[in-house]
């Protein structure tokens, strides 16, 4: 009984602070307070669908990254998703993973064998991504194949809110085209039109 | 034990509750009228058809009614009404891409209505452009955006077609030739060799039908020069039709891709006039009728030499080299053949069907 007044008192000293020092200092600590289940209550009392599976701190932090793969009849793109541990990277993270290519075996990869990865990086809404030289090289040469990597990359990359369109690059510099069909001189943007609906 | 963690749960529901109700309280004035607070804006350039459209985005901080039209009272402009909205935060005016847009400006139409205005670069078609409005997020995160898409215009040419073969300027491409030998299939037969074979078949069709015939290329060899940079090659291709103020384009190809059970026939256009749609199909219906080929039906596409062209233009692929029963039948004479009457068949259907049309693009 008389550590249960203690609790109250002591919630209530919280609580003044709470709404008192709201607009000034959010932040303030509570002093005594065992915080993990004050998070939890508060969450139950925002969140009212118990969607608010709280996370455990101890496993790693992930992330959802799409990579696009053609279908078997070389007519379409199809997503796939991955989750992945979290990091800085995650444009280079897809682009890698389209690399290694697609493990349904409903799907064909779109990367011709051999494609590394040399480098990405990012500067107004464009993503700039350079492979090394199989990426041309290794092509099948037909327009189908041509069409669908240039859009899988695309995609893929598009699918970040800070990339709005992609060059393209092999060996450091921008390629007109992969396999003499496909215009790849300038950045492109997102194609809704390939993705199977 | 239970007991006081349960009590700590009531109590943060409680504290919950008044922040909430502070919040409330905080906007009980009423809905606030929707201001327009921020613009941005890009030219989007389709990575398969190669089509460009200006997109612009504006935030408004509530739900807005729009309603557009076109206005050549001032110059061409896209003039959109925002009902029920105040111009907020956002810069008056805002200068575009300066090729389909120059720029956009966002004024006070009356107590209730604001306008943006877009002041375009050409005149458009009310096919040409689409507005929209967009939300996103949870109740308490919500934004909202009125969005415009509009296309690049066309070229405004004046096609005007009759029908038959007899004096048509038509320019064949077989594709690849010289340093480039195209794809290559699994029995090592060469694309570039195909599409000669086929285009010179047309060729000779074509003439016996009194058209005027014009090859990018004639024998193996690079169109521009050996070794040439891509863009060279493929510009090169385009000029002959485009100096020669040709009727229409057909550059032949043979597909390949990395699964081998793939095969079928498909014909590309540019989406650049209803022609190119129209050409595509009639020749598509004619090869699609050759036995033993999926038809793959028709597309559009971004590729260089049909969106690079003036006129009409097309890219049939012929089948897929990298399909090893489909490779086989390339090579005998007899398909090449029969693929070459398609294209003479599917031309001939499009000239009747496009001088029906009358003139317009």
């Amino acid at each position: 009984m008389v550590k249960k007044r203690f609790l109250l008192a002591i919630a209530f000293v919280l609580l003044g602070a709470f709404i008192g020092g709201c607009s000034q200092n959010p932040t303030t600590n509570p002093p005594v307070a065992p915080t993990e289940p004050a998070k939890n209550a508060q969450q139950q009392a925002v969140v009212p669908d118990g969607q608010n599976t709280p996370l455990p701190s101890s496993v790693q932090e992930t992330m959802s990254v799409t990579v696009y793969s053609a279908t078997k009849d070389a007519m379409y793109l199809v997503a796939e998703h991955y989750v992945v541990p979290k990091n800085t990277h995650p444009a280079q993270t897809a682009i890698e993973l389209l690399v290694a290519g697609t493990k349904n075996a409903d799907l064909v990869s779109v990367m011709p064998a051999g494609t590394k990865l040399r480098h990405i990086s990012i500067k107004d809404q464009i993503a700039y991504v350079d492979f090394n030289e199989n990426l041309v090289k290794n092509n099948t040469g037909g327009s189908a194949s041509e069409m669908l990597l240039v859009a899988a990359i695309v995609n893929t990359l598009t699918e970040f809110h800070d990339i709005q369109k992609v060059q393209i690059m092999v060996a450091g510099k921008k390629i007109d085209t992969i396999s003499g069909h496909m215009d790849t001189g300038e950045p492109l943007s997102r194609s809704e039109k390939i993705i199977k609906k | 034990m239970h007991r006081r963690v349960l009590s700590f749960v009531l109590l943060m529901i409680f504290m919950a509750q008044q922040v909430g109700m502070t919040a409330a309280l905080n906007n009980s004035d009423g809905p606030a009228t929707p201001e327009l607070t921020n613009v941005r804006w890009l030219v989007h350039k389709d990575a398969v058809e190669g089509t460009s459209k200006l997109r612009l985005v504006i935030e408004t901080t509530g739900p807005v009614k729009i309603n557009g039209a076109l206005s050549e009272s001032a110059g061409p402009q896209l003039i959109i009404d925002v009902k029920d909205a105040v111009v907020g935060k956002i810069d008056d005016a805002v200068a575009l891409d300066g090729e389909i847009a120059d720029k956009v400006t966002f004024s006070k139409k009356d107590t209730n209505t604001s306008q943006i205005i877009v002041d375009l670069s050409n005149m458009i078609d009310d096919t040409d452009y689409k507005i929209f409005t967009l939300s996103s997020g949870t109740s308490s995160t919500k934004t909202f955006r009125v969005v415009i898409d509009i296309n690049k215009p066309l070229p405004k040419i004046n096609y005007n077609f009759t029908p038959g073969l007899k004096d048509k300027v038509i320019v064949i491409d077989p594709g690849h030739g010289g340093s480039d030998s195209g794809a290559i299939g699994p029995n090592k037969t060469q694309e570039k060799k195909i599409t000669l074979a086929v285009g010179q078949k047309v060729k000779t069709l074509l003439e016996s039908a009194g058209a005027k015939v014009l090859m990018t290329r004639q024998t193996d060899v690079d169109v521009y020069g050996p070794n040439a940079s891509a863009v060279d090659e493929l510009r090169a291709r385009t000029k002959v039709a485009n100096n020669n103020k040709a009727d229409v384009f057909v550059s032949i190809h043979i597909n390949a891709f990395s699964n081998p059970t793939v095969g079928g026939i498909a014909t590309y256009y540019y989406r650049n006039s209803g022609y190119g749609a129209m050409l595509a199909n009639n020749i598509q219906n004619n090869l699609a009728k050759i036995g033993g080929f999926q038809d793959r039906g028709i597309n559009s596409a971004g590729f260089y030499v049909i969106k690079n062209t003036e006129m009409p233009a097309v890219l049939a692929e012929l089948g897929f080299i990298s399909n090893p029963n489909e490779e086989k039948n390339l090579n005998t004479p007899q398909l090449q053949q029969q693929l070459a009457q398609g294209i003479v068949q599917g031309l001939e259907n499009f000239f009747a069907q496009a001088s029906k049309k009358g003139g317009g693009s």
